[in-house]
């Protein structure tokens, strides 16, 4: 087993030792327990990190290239986003209880599938590659937190007056929380129009369409839709509440679905590319 | 009783909820559009499905989900969205107005503590009273924590947004509506298809060129005098280390024949020249033949195009056919060429023979072969009824080239990067105004502050009050005015 991987399953191991610790955190109110799961959580990403860089230079090409590599890289901004504003804002730490076990999940999937290296072809030698994949990973870091906060949101609003409160009562505010996730979906939102503007000036020089309906194209364009309606519900029909965190909660597995689901089960001309090297 | 039903529409179209609705609905259509085939009838893929899924296919076909890109409803709907986006900006360009307005206007007032002192949001009791500066440094600090930076003005704390930080989501808008208009537009003017040219022919850009072509109905084929030329192909085209594949070297010549551009393309590296862009789709084997009277006189040469294929027993298929007319214009055959290919191992090698030969087969009209026979090059065959022979002169390459006109995709390019500028300011630039003073009387002080938060602010404002009400006079809330 290389370091490269060794590390990574280290980073599985702390993701998930965080996880445990924020369930455990918040269920029986031990902040002690929940701060250092932030911790724990920041030596995972530490891992995670100097592993994808080792591939990184092993290979000479960045986290976007295969399954492991893609789902890596999402789960590295997803935990990153999270871990950032945690250390900023400490009473956001408790939002680690629903952020950290889709990283355990997707990290424990991509190190159960293959680690197929991918080698870079004429159709992704573009600096445009890198441009477009980092705006992915960053809308879904963004994404992520905003699912965070929601879930949050979810079961303070769900045990008002219950024993519930009284834990979550060091989380912020419910407007904050709120606006917190409205926040998050706005800089998902806007990562996630640069992905698909990149996307399209990409194809345009690799093969001369800027645009062609296919699945991946087609989704991308979904799940930007998907929270433009979400935008618009909140600030212009002025949605607030449990409905509009459920609203965040339920997009976000699908904007992961279009970057993970949706390269898996078509193969279009992108899914080369985003897909997992399976035809160029 | 016109402007009346005016005024209804354009409250119908102008309603978040209709905008709201036609988003959920244009991304239903397309969830349902991607998850069937796209394309006519007649396509392979399209057959397929309904092959295999007759039951849906009635309903698929009947709501025309094959084209649900390109389906009258789903254009509609794009449409009214277009209208909603417009007067959505249009609204959004006013409030921005009066926004930028208001901004100006507390930024002047940061200056005049009186009225801040007589007109304010929330009015906080300090108990113990401390002095005014000494009120003001907590409130500062307190502010700082909750993210709003607060600058002094004299003995006034202000946190006021630019004017410009209104204009993120009018100019948004206006660009996401400026999009639509150039991908309708272009979608009218832009021409686009393949054309298969054997490397050293030359083609002019006119419809007859093409195999596959599509234009808009105001695209202009009578203003276009250029050619295309291959010069040349390298199947396996290294550079940077990278295999490009299979690479032509393609020209493109004016109407005065100058060569305006040459160069390889290749994934990355497309031939732009104004509006125009050439990319390789693929390539194939090209067939040249002569046919020569039986006096031995040239009388015509044909390129015939061949492709490759791993379902036939010599690798490649005839992409087309030479025909040949009597003198009174009947058709008396229908000539096609494949050239078997050699093989490494169980795979063909996609590439020129090394002893390269052309298998051509001589059909009547109604498809009955009459002829078929294999020759080289410089070899000749001849046609049955004294039809003089075929002559094979050479075999190469050819390169299937995506042909595309069209102007509008600079001013694509352009309104994405002004959409992009305009969400980037709508999240994050703030929209706030924040000011606090702190006014001193006989009951003590107390401050008191002007609290409006827009957009993208750190905090919020029963937060504000909490937690200068925590700062300034214990745990209870302040009074509100």
């Amino acid at each position: 087993m290389t370091l490269e991987i060794v590390l990574m399953w280290a980073a599985l191991t702390f993701y998930a030792a965080a996880t445990a610790m924020y369930g455990i955190g918040v269920t029986f109110s031990k902040d002690t327990l929940t701060g250092r799961a932030l911790l724990v959580s920041t030596v995972g990403l530490v891992f995670q990190a100097a592993s994808l860089g080792i591939r990184w230079e092993r290979l000479g090409h960045g986290p976007y290239l295969g399954f492991y590599e893609v789902v890596n890289a999402l789960v590295l901004c997803a935990a990153a986003f999270f871990i950032v504003v945690a250390w900023r804002n400490p009473r956001l730490s408790a939002a680690g209880i629903a952020v950290m076990p889709v990283t355990v999940l997707l990290l424990g999937g991509s190190m159960l599938s293959s680690k197929a290296e991918v080698a870079i072809t004429a159709k992704l030698a573009s600096y445009w590659l890198f441009i477009h994949v980092a705006f992915a990973n960053l809308a879904f870091g963004a994404f992520a937190v905003s699912f965070g906060c929601a879930v949050a949101y979810v079961i303070r609003h769900r045990s008002a007056g219950g024993k519930w409160v009284r834990r979550l009562e060091k989380l912020p505010a419910q407007d904050v929380l709120e606006n917190l996730t409205v926040r998050f979906v706005l800089v998902g939102f806007l990562f996630w129009a640069i992905m698909i503007a990149t996307g399209a000036i990409w194809a345009n020089e690799a093969w001369g369409s800027y645009w062609s309906w296919d699945p991946i194209e087609t989704w991308s364009l979904i799940v930007w839709l998907i929270y433009a309606v979400y935008l618009h519900v909140r600030f212009t029909l002025k949605w607030h509440g449990e409905r509009l965190a459920w609203f965040a909660i339920i997009a976000m597995p699908l904007a992961l679905f279009a970057l993970i689901g949706i390269p898996l089960a078509f193969n279009t001309p992108h899914a080369g590319i985003g897909g997992y090297g399976k035809d160029l | 009783m016109i402007r009346t039903v005016w005024r209804g529409m354009v409250r119908f179209l102008g309603s978040a909820r209709l905008a709201t609705w036609l988003l959920v609905v244009v991304g239903v259509w397309s969830m349902l559009g991607s998850l069937v085939p796209q394309g006519v009838p007649l396509e392979s893929a399209v057959k397929a499905w309904a092959a295999s899924n007759p039951l849906a296919e009635s309903v698929v076909n009947a709501i025309g989900l094959h084209q649900a890109f390109s389906s009258p409803f789903f254009l509609a709907c794009v449409l009214v969205l277009g209208l909603c986006t417009a007067l959505c900006a249009w609204r959004r360009t006013k409030a921005a107005i009066g926004k930028g307005r208001t901004l100006r206007q507390a930024a002047a007032a940061a200056a005049d503590r009186q009225s801040l002192t007589e007109v304010h949001d929330l009015g906080i009791e300090c108990d113990p009273a401390p002095n005014g500066e000494e009120v003001l440094s907590l409130a500062s600090g307190t502010l700082e924590r909750l993210g709003i930076k607060t600058k002094r003005r004299d003995e006034v704390l202000a946190a006021v947004s630019s004017p410009w930080s209104v204009w993120g989501s009018p100019v948004f808008h206006w660009a996401l509506l400026a999009l639509i208009l150039t991908l309708a537009g272009g979608q009218l003017l832009r021409a686009h298809g393949l054309m298969g040219i054997a490397v050293g022919q030359t083609k002019a850009d006119a419809p007859d060129s093409y195999g596959v072509v599509s234009s808009g109905p105001l695209y202009d084929w009578g203003s276009v005098h250029r050619s295309i030329r291959v010069d040349a192909l390298e199947p396996d085209f290294v550079s940077d280390g990278i295999d490009r594949g299979p690479t032509p070297t393609v020209s493109l010549i004016d109407g005065a024949g100058n060569v305006i551009v040459k160069q390889r393309v290749y994934p990355n590296m497309t031939l732009k020249s104004g509006s125009l862009t050439i990319y390789p789709v693929t390539y194939g084997l090209s067939t040249t033949l002569s046919m020569v009277t039986t006096g031995g006189v040239e009388t015509g040469r044909e390129v015939l195009f061949v492709d490759f294929s791993g379902e036939t027993t010599s690798g490649t298929v005839p992409v087309d056919h030479l025909s040949l007319s009597d003198k009174a214009g009947n058709l008396r055959y229908t000539i096609s060429a494949t050239v078997p290919l050699d093989r490494r191992g169980d795979a063909f090698v996609q590439a020129v023979p090394a002893q390269p030969t052309a298998r051509v087969v001589v059909s009547t009209p109604d498809g009955k072969p009459v002829l078929i026979g294999a020759i080289s090059p410089g070899e000749r065959i001849a046609l049955p009824g004294a039809a003089g022979s075929l002559q094979l002169d050479d075999v190469g390459y050819y390169a299937r080239l995506q042909v595309v006109d069209d102007w509008s995709i600079p001013l694509l390019y352009a309104g994405l990067f002004v959409a992009l500028a305009g969400l980037t300011l709508a999240v994050v630039a703030r929209q706030q105004i924040v000011l606090v003073t702190v006014v001193e009387g006989p009951d003590g002080v107390k401050l008191v502050a002007k609290v409006r938060l827009w957009r993208n602010s750190s905090s919020s404002r029963s937060e504000i009050e909490t937690e200068l009400t925590r700062a300034l006079s214990g745990a209870e809330k302040g009074s509100t005015t």
